[in-house]
């Protein structure tokens, strides 16, 4: 290993990326595109269906309903409780009559109306017309003859402390950032194949292994450099901080042996950019089961981005620490190395 | 100019084009993308409560949750399946009806319905998983209900389901991939070649190579677009002025796409203003997807000025005096974008001199 060597190409590839002020200008402006997205995205879950209720003479029906995941609003007027449903303070009005109770009781079958946006799906529509009926057989004294015994899985109860979507986008943006930097680095290499200046640099004191040492450093540096400082500015790393910083860093590991890879089998930029966006979709499946969960199977956990993914997920969102999480740090750490030694040796027979 | 020598150079960028990743990339990649957000994503974003039932006889009330439109029902083969699709979130709500579950509620008996929830699940789709499940038992059993519910709507204005929500993302990715990438990869890439120079020392200009690819650009990202719009039937009452917006939104992306192959020096460059660039494109498309956003954050973006009249006259059934302010914004933004394109030309003329 030549030491100064390895610096003189790192400070060399620097030098190129941050002289070209376009393309440096660029990827930091991507960086503060992504922060802003995630800052105007909502930063909260409403899980509260809100109704409003206008029941002269019959208050007591609000305190009956009232259970978490349902809020009441009690109208003093029929225009409020409109005014209410147009301007989509609640999702539904509630008419209950002053005469309800004596209808009931005489046995008649009264006429409930409901006010709805007209704007309101469907499926809206009829849960809160379930919702009137069972709290009128409830009020009738006819109580259901099934009883759902509950169970809560995985655990642990979610209810009133959701994860807000933005947080859930978190380990996307963090790793297309990091995984966009494949692109940089198999250029860099691609570039360095196609000028014809890798075999000028291995005729100096410069091997193969300082050049490898030094391409890896710059495509780690710049690919966990911008996935870190992400996740700094939108809070990743207020829990855990080091095991989210030890993930990036062996994602950004895995990216450069993918970008090794890369271009050990591209052509030219072209190429580059076919196999790229091959690399990228696949890498980024996995996060699609933290936005949507329940839509990826099994099969997700070959992606080797999912230890990352999930690492990042469980780490920032639900407070995971080093026992649930040291498993997938350590698949992480054999995927990254596997590719990392796979690219290089595939890279040296094509430098060969 | 020569129309002629316009022509030569297109057809030779049309011959050459297919055989590139990027004329693949852009004509695929919208068709994938409209089929994979519609068919999968437009049923994922659904707000209403996912209902896993495993039933160990065969109850009516599985028939009755599917019909139900208050939730999404899927049956499961086993108990274990139904768990671990609740375990996973596929579900938000797993029940498992024991035999004879009909009789038992016909009879007045009591029953024990296991039930998991998802933990994850939101306060709201519970409930209405459960008092939708109570109000269909109760229908099972043949209970009549003691009151009338009588439905009133209130406003005019309507619910946009997830499928529509997704047109503008669609429509933005047909328009822009192609039309923006094929001018831009092909003008770095002769940049790259040097083959320009050798084209300029024929009498062929500068002028007439930026037209050629220009063009190229605008048709396919307007063939594009036309193809994505008649994939999600969103051709509406209008086709004519949905075709002209489209083709508005095509000079766009074909200029966006010179200014873009003048400037950048090479394939990282291109694709580093994408990386960022790509966003700030799609702005709009992604605002529309979330309501809760303020919706005027769109206007800031300059496709707004493409999806919004797209969206008024495909989902709205607007008309020309519903979006005759955006397209005089449009054209405004295409005459601006004609001046930089001047400007990018005059610039790389002179770096090739």
């Amino acid at each position: 290993m030549n030491p100064r060597g390895i610096r003189a190409l790192v400070s060399k590839d620097f030098t190129l990326f941050f002289r070209n002020r376009f393309f440096a200008l660029v990827t930091s402006l991507a960086l503060i595109v992504y922060v802003m997205l995630y800052f105007v995205m909502p930063g909260s879950v409403d899980e509260t269906l809100e109704i409003g209720l206008y029941a002269p003479g019959w208050s007591p029906v609000a305190g009956d309903v009232q259970q978490q995941g349902l809020e009441i609003h009690v109208a003093e007027s029929l225009e409020e409780l409109e005014d209410g449903v147009a301007d989509h303070d609640y999702v539904a009005g509630i008419v209950l009559a002053a005469d309800l109770p004596d209808e009931l009781v005489s046995g008649q079958k009264p006429r409930i109306d409901l006010y709805f946006a007209s704007d309101t799906p469907e499926e809206a529509k009829e849960a809160v017309s379930s919702l009137i009926r069972e709290l009128i057989y409830a009020q009738t004294g006819q109580p259901l003859v099934v009883d759902f015994s509950t169970q809560v899985l995985p655990g642990p109860d979610m209810a009133g402390k959701q994860i807000p979507p933005r947080d859930r986008m978190r380990p996307l943006f963090a790793v297309l950032l990091i995984v966009f930097e494949t692109y940089g680095l198999a250029t860099l290499i691609t570039e360095e194949i196609e000028h014809r200046t890798i075999q000028a640099l291995l005729v100096t004191p410069v091997s193969i292994k300082d050049l490898f040492a030094a391409k890896g450093f710059t495509g780690i540096t710049l690919a966990f450099g911008q996935g870190a400082l992400f996740m700094v500015l939108v809070g990743g790393l207020n829990q855990q901080p080091v095991i989210v910083i030890l993930a990036l860093l062996l994602a950004a590991l895995l990216v450069t042996g993918i970008g090794f890879l890369i271009a050990s089998l591209a052509r030219d930029m072209m190429s580059v950019l076919a196999w790229g966006v091959l690399a990228l979709v696949i890498l980024v499946i996995p996060s699609m089961g933290t936005l949507f969960p329940g839509v990826i199977t099994e099969w997700v956990k070959v992606i080797p981005s999912y230890y990352v993914v999930d690492t990042v997920d469980r780490v920032a969102s639900y407070g995971s620490g080093w026992v649930d999480i040291w498993q997938n740090l350590l698949i992480l750490l054999a995927f990254s190395v596997a590719f990392l030694l796979i690219g290089m040796v595939a890279l040296r027979r094509r430098f060969q | 100019m020569s129309v002629r020598r316009v022509a030569v150079l297109l057809k030779r960028e049309l011959l050459q084009g297919p055989k590139s990743f990027i004329f693949l990339w852009s004509v695929v990649l919208p068709i994938v993308m409209s089929l994979v957000l519609s068919l999968v994503f437009g049923t994922l974003f659904s707000d209403k409560p996912r209902l896993g039932i495993f039933d160990e006889d065969a109850s009516g009330l599985v028939n009755l949750a599917r019909e139900s439109p208050s939730m999404s029902t899927r049956e499961y083969g086993a108990v274990n399946d139904l768990e671990e699709a609740v375990r996973i979130g596929a579900v938000d709500f797993g029940i498992v009806l024991p035999e004879d579950f009909d009789s038992l509620v016909a009879e007045g008996q009591h029953v024990e319905v296991t039930a998991y929830v998802w933990g994850e699940s939101l306060a709201k789709h519970r409930i209405v998983a459960q008092v939708t499940l109570q109000d269909l038992v109760r229908e099972l059993s043949g209970q009549e209900a003691p009151v009338d519910v009588s439905i009133n709507t209130l406003g005019d204005e309507v619910s946009i389901p997830w499928s529509d929500r997704l047109l503008p993302l669609l429509v933005l990715m047909a328009v822009f991939v192609g039309g923006m990438f094929l001018p831009a990869t092909s003008l770095v890439t002769e940049k790259q070649k040097r083959t320009l120079e050798a084209l300029t020392v024929t009498p062929t200009t500068l002028h007439e190579v930026f037209l050629a690819k220009g063009i190229l650009g605008f048709s396919i990202s307007l063939t594009m677009g036309l193809i994505i719009l008649a994939l999600n039937q969103a051709f509406g009452a209008q086709p004519g002025l949905l075709a002209l917006m489209l083709a508005l939104g095509a000079v766009m992306a074909a200029e966006l796409g010179l200014i873009l192959g003048s400037f950048a020096k090479d394939m990282s460059s291109l694709f580093a203003v994408w990386k960022s660039g790509g966003i700030l494109l799609f702005g709009p498309a992604i605002i529309y997807l979330f309501p809760e956003i303020p919706q005027w954050i769109g206007q800031i973006f300059p496709t707004y000025y493409l999806v919004e009249p797209v969206v008024r006259i495909s989902q709205q059934g607007g008309g020309w005096s519903d979006i005759a302010a955006h397209v005089f914004v449009l054209v405004g933004l295409d005459v601006i974008l004609v001046a930089i394109v001047a400007l990018a030309l005059r610039r790389m003329r002179r770096v090739i001199a």
